[in-house]
């Protein structure tokens, strides 16, 4: 939603805030201002407005909220409107329709130009002017948050229905798209024609500069309802955003009267029927019971009663007694919980201390012991060497068809399968490393496998692991698993964790560790060192680790020392892997690093 | 003697019998350098083309015992070995980013006195979304698309709270209760975006509980991950399965507030959700709001996760090009 600074003077003509302090301030008391822009001499903000906020899908409930919380007095005009005796033939048929105001006005002249003032203002918003009419509608439904909409009688006639759909296989939008309607669809027609969508508009009767008589109208419907057309039509409006929404019907005469004041003054033309009102069922605000004691509970600081009170009035609540009548424009109030939220809200979150958390007093371990098996099998899996790694659960074939979990609607149509084994993951990860010709990958995940079982879903926790060598795999599971039999396939293993004995404590340890992002190819190259001497493993790859660049050298080992009984030389030889860097820079490091050495030969692996 | 040392190179299985051969060949006593010597014996106008086919000998063997030292295995004496632990320097595992973040978050919580907690990845549409105080048509539901396995009741869990509400159903209060969880929704996969996160969640519930209890808890989260100096600030903010609703937002390292490109120019990043249990959520577990109250925070993981680590594409956290320095930790 976005917001234009000065027009909020429009409801709050005495606000001077500094517009960097608004922005903080509108944060704080839950408008989150995602970025704002100074324009000419003006702000411009985006707010996001939640859901259970369409009041603030409009200037007038922001500055509803901002008149709390500044103490500024709110500016609001009730325009008096000279209706005539004619009533105007429209019918609602819907039970979707919650409320309509509508009137006629004739005698326009819609070939006058929109004001400057409107025209930036549509502009900042983002929105493509029209002609007068249409952008003065536009305009009402961004400064109330109250969509409304004009028929041109002379295409439309002034027989209105509010009807859902039962006749019509297609509408026509006002940019010429066809939509295919489903049945039930809320929509505004004639007899004979469709005209509207209840948050969209039709070409058949669309307001041009030739317009000279019109049908205003300002509804609010059943929300499901526009949601479910909207969803259905795959059509988003600036209209629909705020219909499936919880709208305020008693704010549409105050809204309705000033487009219709709008239109008079600037497009000319005389009020040329009664009033229609449309509003069978007219919702009481509830009545809630509160505690002025509660805010301060709830805060864990106090809030003075008077305090809770003042904001409560402030809000446009009714109060007798403890018992609070909400004002209807805010329909996200219903229970004591939200009345206590909107006086620690203006309170202020900010007047609560940070540094005292909840007690630390033990309440009894409810922690399922599984998630004590998986976190100490993770310690002894990395104390043997293998790295842990996260995957997809989804795969592309499944080993069992029968027992098979589907997706309906997966990310990716080739992965729509939940894994059935964690062996599956880990193949794909093998792949990934060889591709990056990472030398000797050792690794495993414990992670959900998944299948279905007499019509249930079953997920149980399962570890795998990847040995390049089958025989220390053995040896490892040996030592994870000594009395449970592992089957392994390969380098691979795999143990359903639901199944073993489970320890009673963990005490979760801490420990640091790096990780890259590989983005190419691990090169490996060797070096020879002829020495007179053995020398020790630690001691050569401190030694020639120090001279590389740590951002490019992954690893050194010495993978060989061989004896020369002529010369009497140990040869060492040393393989170094160099990371996130080209052919060229891995040589030239390498050639670089060994030319230090008393003597050298290089080969590539 | 070309041919025939020729023939015995290629014949060579191993790198020993190569090493011998070059010493044969190219060593300091070797039979190329044993022909050298011999120049001194020869006319002096045919010793100019003896050392250049000499020479040119002497290369010719260098770049054949190189080429043929790729192909052959190592030799090994006494105690060499390649692989795990070569020479005695043991590779070293390592745990993923996501369980080093969670396993700081779940070190901190249970100085706190939480235990940890855990709940299904295929979930109901009773848990994941009705008993967190949102139904079927409520706008709530549009700001997480679901992965279903079977429309509309049974689909991966779109969030942690779905946890929150098993455990509320399921354990007598008081209780607090951390979990970190995988999280799935239907959004599309690039450099900034998965559909499966990593969110970090906890519950408390007990006689008193208040908005200050809730602070202080997250802002010792936060100084947690992010160190001391950390700025944070708390904020009203909206969820259907809370109320009181609060938002922390942290102050953006990159500008300080001032507004960025990385902040997008709001100066603050928002930083997950908590609040207060929304009675309804109680209610529906069975617990009396009127004697019980509790606090529920959430978070993601994988931002944080990537910027500590310096990831810069999102798949990497997920079955992509992650890896450890084997003798780093």
């Amino acid at each position: 939603m976005k917001l234009i600074y000065s027009h909020l003077k429009t409801f709050l003509p005495d606000l001077k805030i500094d517009p960097n302090q608004l922005r903080d301030d509108l944060a704080l008391i839950g408008h989150f201002v995602n970025s704002g822009e100074k324009i000419d001499d003006d702000f411009v903000f985006d707010l996001d407005i939640k859901v259970n906020r369409a009041d603030c899908l409009g200037y007038y409930g922001l500055a509803r909220d901002l008149s709390v919380l500044y103490n500024l007095p709110l500016q609001i005009t009730n325009y008096q409107l000279p209706f005539t005796n004619y009533c105007l033939p429209i019918t609602v048929t819907s039970p979707d329709v919650t409320r309509v105001q509508a009137l006629k006005i004739s005698r326009l002249d819609n070939t006058k130009p929109s004001p400057d003032w409107l025209l930036r203002f549509l502009k900042l918003h983002q929105v493509n002017p029209v002609n007068l009419l249409v952008d003065l509608t536009n305009y009402i439904m961004f400064l109330y948050g109250l969509p409304c909409h004009a028929f041109d009688t002379q295409l439309s006639t002034d027989h209105l229905i509010w009807e859902n759909n039962q006749k019509y296989a297609d509408f026509i939008t006002l940019d010429g798209t066809k939509l295919k309607l489903a049945p039930d669809t809320l929509m505004i027609n004639n007899p004979n024609t469709a005209l509207s969508l209840s948050f969209l508009g039709g070409q058949s009767c669309a307001i041009s500069t030739n317009t000279t008589e019109t049908i205003i109208e300002m509804a609010v419907y059943n929300r499901s309802r526009v949601r479910a057309d909207s969803r259905q039509l795959k059509t988003i409006t600036e209209a629909s955003l705020r219909l499936d929404k919880e709208l305020d019907c008693q704010s549409i005469p105050l809204a309705f009267a000033h487009l219709t004041r709008l239109i008079l003054d600037l497009n000319g033309g005389r009020v040329s029927s009664s009033l229609f009102e449309y509003y069978p069922q007219p919702v009481s605000p509830p009545q809630i019971n509160f505690d002025p004691l509660k805010p301060s509970l709830y805060a864990g600081i106090n809030i003075p009663k008077d305090f809770s009170f003042n904001i409560l009035k402030r809000l446009g609540c009714q109060i007798t007694n403890n018992l609070v009548t909400p004002p209807s424009i805010r329909q996200d109030l219903a229970l004591e919980e939200d009345l206590i939220e909107e006086v620690i809200r203006f309170f202020g979150y900010q007047k609560i201390p940070t540094n005292q958390p909840i007690s630390s007093a033990p309440l009894p371990d409810i922690t399922p012991k599984i998630l004590y098996l998986i976190e100490s099998l993770k310690d002894k899996l990395t104390r043997l060497g293998y790295d842990e790694i996260r995957s997809w659960p989804l795969v592309s074939t499944p080993l069992n068809s029968a027992t098979v979990v589907a997706t309906q609607n997966s990310v990716n149509n080739d992965y729509p399968y939940l894994r059935q084994s964690m062996i599956q993951s880990l193949q794909s990860q093998l792949d990934q490393y060889q591709r990056l010709k990472l030398p000797q990958p050792q690794f495993f995940e414990i992670g959900k496998i998944f299948y279905k079982q007499h019509h249930r879903f079953i997920e149980k926790y399962a570890l795998g692991i990847f040995h390049p060598d089958p025989n220390q795999l053995q040896k490892d599971l040996k030592t994870l698993f000594p009395t449970h039999q592992v089957n392994r396939q390969d380098g691979y293993a795999e143990v359903i964790l639901d199944d073993l004995p489970c320890p009673s404590s963990y005490q979760p340890s801490l420990q640091a560790y790096s990780a890259y992002e590989l983005n190419s190819q691990i090169i490996t190259l060797d070096a020879n060192l002829n020495l007179d001497r053995p020398k020790p493993a630690q001691k050569l790859i401190k030694k020639y680790s120090s001279l590389i660049d740590p951002r490019l050298l992954w690893q050194i080992q010495l993978i060989d020392v061989f004896h020369d009984p002529k010369t009497k030389l140990f040869r060492h030889t040393l393989r170094l892997s160099y990371f996130n860097c080209n052919d060229k820079t891995a040589k030239s490091t390498h050639l670089k690093t060994f030319k230090l050495s008393p003597s050298r030969s290089v080969s590539e692996k | 003697m070309q041919t025939e040392y020729q023939n015995l190179i290629s014949l060579a299985q191993t790198s020993s019998e190569l090493e011998n051969l070059r010493i044969k060949l190219l060593g300091r006593n070797g039979l190329i350098n044993q022909l050298f010597s011999d120049i001194k014996t020869l006319p002096q106008d045919q010793r100019h083309s003896y050392g250049q086919d000499l020479n040119a000998l002497k290369l010719f063997f260098e770049q054949l015992i190189l080429k043929k030292y790729k192909t052959v295995r190592s030799s090994k004496i006494g105690h060499s070995k390649i692989g795990n632990s070569s020479f005695g320097i043991p590779k070293l595992g390592h745990l993923h980013p996501i369980t080093q973040t969670e396993r700081q978050l779940n070190y901190l919580f249970h100085r706190l006195g939480f235990s940890v907690y855990d709940g299904p990845e295929i979930e109901t549409d009773e848990f994941n979304f009705a008993r967190l105080n949102v139904p079927k048509d409520h706008p709530a539901r549009e700001m997480q698309d679901s992965i279903f396995i079977q429309e509309p009741n049974i689909l991966l869990r779109t969030q942690g709270s779905s946890i929150e509400s098993r455990l509320l159903s399921a354990e007598k209060p008081p209780f607090k209760a951390a979990f970190p969880c995988r999280v799935y929704r239907n959004e599309k996969v690039n450099k900034s975006n998965h559909f499966i996160f990593h969110h970090y969640q906890g519950v408390a519930v007990d006689k008193d509980i208040s908005l200050k209890d809730l602070i202080g808890t997250i802002d010792l989260m936060f100084k947690t991950l992010y160190g001391p100096d950390v700025v944070v600030r708390y904020r009203c903010k909206y969820y259907p399965e809370v109320e009181p609703g609060l938002g922390p937002d942290m102050q953006c390292f990159s500008c300080h507030g001032k507004g960025c490109s990385l902040c997008k120019g709001a100066g603050w990043i928002e930083m997950g959700g908590a609040g207060i249990i929304h009675p309804n959520v109680l209610k529906k577990a069975g617990i009396d709001p009127k004697v019980w109250r509790g606090f529920a925070f959430g978070m993601g993981l994988d931002r944080w996760a990537m910027a500590k680590f310096q990831i810069t594409d999102i798949r990497t956290l997920l079955g992509g090009n992650l890896a450890y320095k084997p003798n780093e930790k």
